[in-house]
């Protein structure tokens, strides 16, 4: 059960160029697993690939192997795709529907699409309210919510369609931090609630540092570091890949360079 | 032919001065509620808030894309009122924040010279500027490329290049790093070192704390349309501002918060972090 | 607050919302039988006799529905079209020759004028009907109904998506229109400076909205939306005897319409 790219290669319709190189990756349900990397790194392509979108939605060439649960995500047609595999892009807003008046309709929107009796409707979308645990957003209109309760809502409308797996492409690049904090509590509700797998690409690494389990470093379209978080991001080579580390990563390796022993002590006051 | 040696310096920057001023958008969302505030010439001022505090409102009445239902905007103590956008914009060069909205040309390079040219450059200087802006924000080689084939980061960088070459003497930046990596951080961290270096004022919208406390020497803090703090940043990031910080739904950056729980005073900054537990009170010594 | 055990199986309050009031609450369906019957009659009838009794008609519905005063700003904002209309009639009807009075070089008409009576009265009949429908249905109601009978999902979801774009659309525009002011480009003064504005503005507009269509179509996909079968509905807007009544009545004095036009007994 999990999400397995096994060398795959990827090119867009019409492009000379591999967007990613030979990439080896797993995500098991209940794993949240950070994806960093300069910009232009791999990092949208690599949501795409392993949401099965690329190359079934957006067309281009897929070599190697890109399955979900076992099956190649070439054999899957779209809406199949969806309900095994969710995916968030930054912009809340273009992830609305435009067509529902409430809250409550825009989650149930992938359930209608699907044709499912209105009771099962319902029950799902409260469901899934609840695990994002937006219940009170419920009344409110799509057109009207901030940035991070936008994704909130985009989040509770995929995850309406019961996936397994969650890819969430940069969701809090357009936040502000108190958004970017409620999208971060949700993702870890959402895990504990669901068991779900989550795949998230994200610059601010001190978000990952609270949530992910393992990180993944992408350069020019093929994996350059991969393990657990915390290493992972104390990483000294993480800079000339792009990348900033968190802050807590920052500052003791300020302290530690400065000359001063590390201690417990300090530790603490950097938690 | 040798350009002038100064002629990367830049004219004199004005005073800027808000007074009392409000404003409410058509539908009838008040977004400022009488903001008075004083910016003096060369000052690196940043202006956080929360999403709707009015920080966005505000800096769009420095080069008159509002204008304010009350109150006035004054440039070196003039009404900027009567004064048309086109005109205001070779005073103060406003780059905004989704790079998508803006650019338009094949060519970087035309890019960049589209806003030199509508305030009247020509010629060698037209082109000096553009190569000049290139350069600082590290698109050097990338005249001819056009700019849809620039990944987001470099548009955003591309966009902060075109406003760079009119050379206003005030720069304002509207989120200049959400959605950069390390290094266009790092570019725009020089973009305005650079341009205080160049006696310019900067103003800088952020939601980067580190950014801000890092390049930033004022911090004004708005809430509900209103200045809820204003400061350097190692007041307003300092221990005492908490409370009022976490009313406008911000956080201090990390060094700050360290620094706190240690006793070493306001250490906004890594760098002042470090130097303080190095420092007399530190914990050089002691384990 | 109802308890979370009956929260989880029941459909809230407001997504069920049943419009209240007369003629609001009729079917929508039905209320574009009517529409279609009234644009028909207001165009078949001879003279501009069959015309104003389409619009006492209607003005009468929007009356009892109250939503005249809606009926009356568009039919202001209609007014210059038709004072134009009636204008041109009056004074430029070929080869009439009853004129009024002399003024000059211009002779109004009588023929002219009754003439632009009944093109004017036609027109405000149509119009009205349509507006009527337009005053008393909410667009979501009205996709419902469709739905229900058969319209597919990518028509109804072009409609609705459409209304709540044009917003979207100008928030964009003007924002891009910001963006290119505050890098000089002249939007106050002359007009030849203006002119130069169109690709620094068409452009982005362009561009954006390509790029948001390939944003938004990913969106849908990642909502199943072109799964096969019927969309399912929350939402039926209801259907009573009167309102299947009524569909019927307007059916049948369509088709009598049309038939006694083609006979010829309507003149």
């Amino acid at each position: 059960m999990a999400i397995e790219l096994s060398t795959v290669r990827y090119r867009y319709a019409g492009a000379s160029v591999l967007a990613l190189q030979s990439i080896d990756l797993r995500l098991e349900p209940g794993q949240v697993v950070g994806v960093v990397g300069a910009n232009e790194a791999g990092k949208s392509t690599l949501c795409l690939v392993a949401s099965g979108f690329a190359p079934r939605v957006v067309g281009g060439r897929l070599e190697g192997s890109a399955q979900i649960d076992g099956v190649e995500t070439t054999a899957l047609r779209p809406h199949e795709l969806a309900q095994r595999c969710g995916l968030l892009f930054q912009n809340a807003a273009t992830q609305l529907s435009t067509t529902t008046a409430s809250v409550f309709e825009e989650v149930s929107f992938g359930p209608c699409n699907l044709g499912l009796p209105v009771p099962e409707v319902v029950e799902r979308a409260w469901w899934a309210l609840r695990a994002v645990g937006i219940e009170e957003l419920a009344a409110r209109d799509p057109a009207r919510l901030s940035g991070g309760e936008g994704q909130l809502v985009a989040l509770a409308s995929v995850l309406a369609l019961r996936p397994r797996y969650l890819i969430l492409d940069e969701p809090t690049s357009e936040l502000d931090p108190a958004g970017t904090r409620l999208v971060a509590d949700a993702l870890v509700r959402v895990v504990a609630e669901t068991g779900a797998g989550i795949l998230i690409v994200e610059h601010k690494t001190d978000v990952l540092e609270r949530i992910a389990d393992r990180v993944v470093v992408l350069e020019r379209g093929a994996v350059a570091l991969a393990g657990e978080a915390a290493p992972t991001l104390a990483d000294p080579r993480l800079a000339e890949l792009g990348v900033e580390p968190p802050a807590r990563v920052r500052l003791e390796r300020g302290v530690r360079a400065s000359g001063v022993p590390w201690s417990d002590r300090l530790a603490e006051a950097v938690r | 032919m040798r350009l002038r040696a100064s002629s990367r310096s830049v004219a004199g920057a004005p005073s800027i001065e808000f007074e009392a001023v409000s404003f409410a958008y058509p539908d009838g969302t008040q977004a400022l509620a009488g903001v008075s505030l004083r910016i003096e010439p060369g000052e690196v001022v940043a202006i956080v808030g929360q999403n709707g505090s009015g920080k966005s409102t505000l800096v769009r009445h420095l080069n008159g894309l509002l204008r304010p239902v009350s109150g006035r905007v004054l440039l070196d103590g003039a009404d900027i009122r009567p004064v048309h956008v086109a005109r205001l914009a070779a005073r103060v060069g406003l780059a905004f924040q989704n790079p998508d909205r803006q650019l338009f040309a094949g060519r970087v390079s035309a890019e960049v010279e589209f806003g030199p040219c509508n305030l009247g450059i020509r010629g060698m200087e037209l082109a000096e500027r553009v190569r000049g802006a290139l350069e600082d924000v590290g698109l050097a080689g990338m005249a001819s490329a056009n700019p849809y084939d620039l990944g987001y980061s470099r548009r955003k960088l591309l966009a902060l290049a075109s406003v760079l070459a009119m050379r206003t003497p005030v720069l304002v930046l509207d989120e200049p790093t959400t959605g950069q990596d390390a290094r266009g951080v790092a570019r725009v961290q020089d973009v305005v070192a650079r341009a205080a270096a160049e006696g310019r004022t900067v103003i800088a919208v952020s939601h980067d704390m580190r950014f801000v406390a890092e390049c930033c020497r004022r911090v004004v803090v708005m809430r509900a349309g209103r200045v809820a703090l204003d400061g350097a940043p190692s007041a307003v990031f300092g221990e005492a501002a908490w409370p009022e910080l976490r009313a406008a739904h911000l956080e201090p950056p990390l060094p700050a918060v360290a620094g706190a729980r240690l006793g070493l005073g306001a250490t906004a900054t890594e760098a002042v972090f470090v130097a303080a537990l190095n420092g007399p009170g530190g914990t050089r010594g002691r384990t | 607050m109802t308890e979370p055990g009956t929260a989880a199986t029941r459909l809230p309050d407001y997504v069920v919302r049943r419009p209240a009031g007369f003629y609001r609450s009729a079917n929508p369906g039905t209320k574009l039988a009517v529409a279609a019957v009234e644009v028909v009659a207001a165009f078949l009838l001879p003279g501009w006799l069959g015309p104003a009794v389409v619009l006492a008609a209607v003005l009468a519905t929007a009356a009892i529905a109250r939503r005249l005063r809606g009926l009356a700003t568009i039919g202001l904002a209609a007014s210059p079209l038709i004072g134009s209309i009636l204008l041109i009639n009056l004074f430029l009807l070929p080869g009439a020759s009853d004129p009024i009075a002399r003024l000059g070089p211009l002779a109004p008409t009588w023929s002219g004028l009754w003439f632009g009576f009944e093109t004017t009265a036609r027109l405000l009949a149509f119009s009205s009907a349509v507006a009527l429908v337009y005053l008393t249905t909410a667009v979501d109601d009205l996709l419902a109904d469709l739905s229900r009978r058969g319209l597919g999902r990518r028509a109804t979801f072009v409609v609705g998506a459409a209304v709540q774009m044009v917003p979207l659309t100008m928030a964009r525009a003007g924002e891009i229109l910001d963006a290119q002011r505050a890098r000089g480009m002249d939007t106050e003064g002359r007009f030849w400076r203006r002119a130069r504005g169109v690709l620094p503005l068409a452009a982005p507009v362009v561009f954006g909205a390509l790029t948001e269509v390939e944003e938004r179509s990913m969106a849908l996909e990642a909502r199943a939306f072109s799964a096969p079968g019927r969309q399912t509905l929350l939402r039926i807007p209801a259907d009573s005897p009167a309102d299947r009544a009524l569909r019927w009545a307007a059916l049948l004095a369509l088709a009598a319409l049309i038939g006694l036009r083609v006979s010829g007994r309507l003149g």
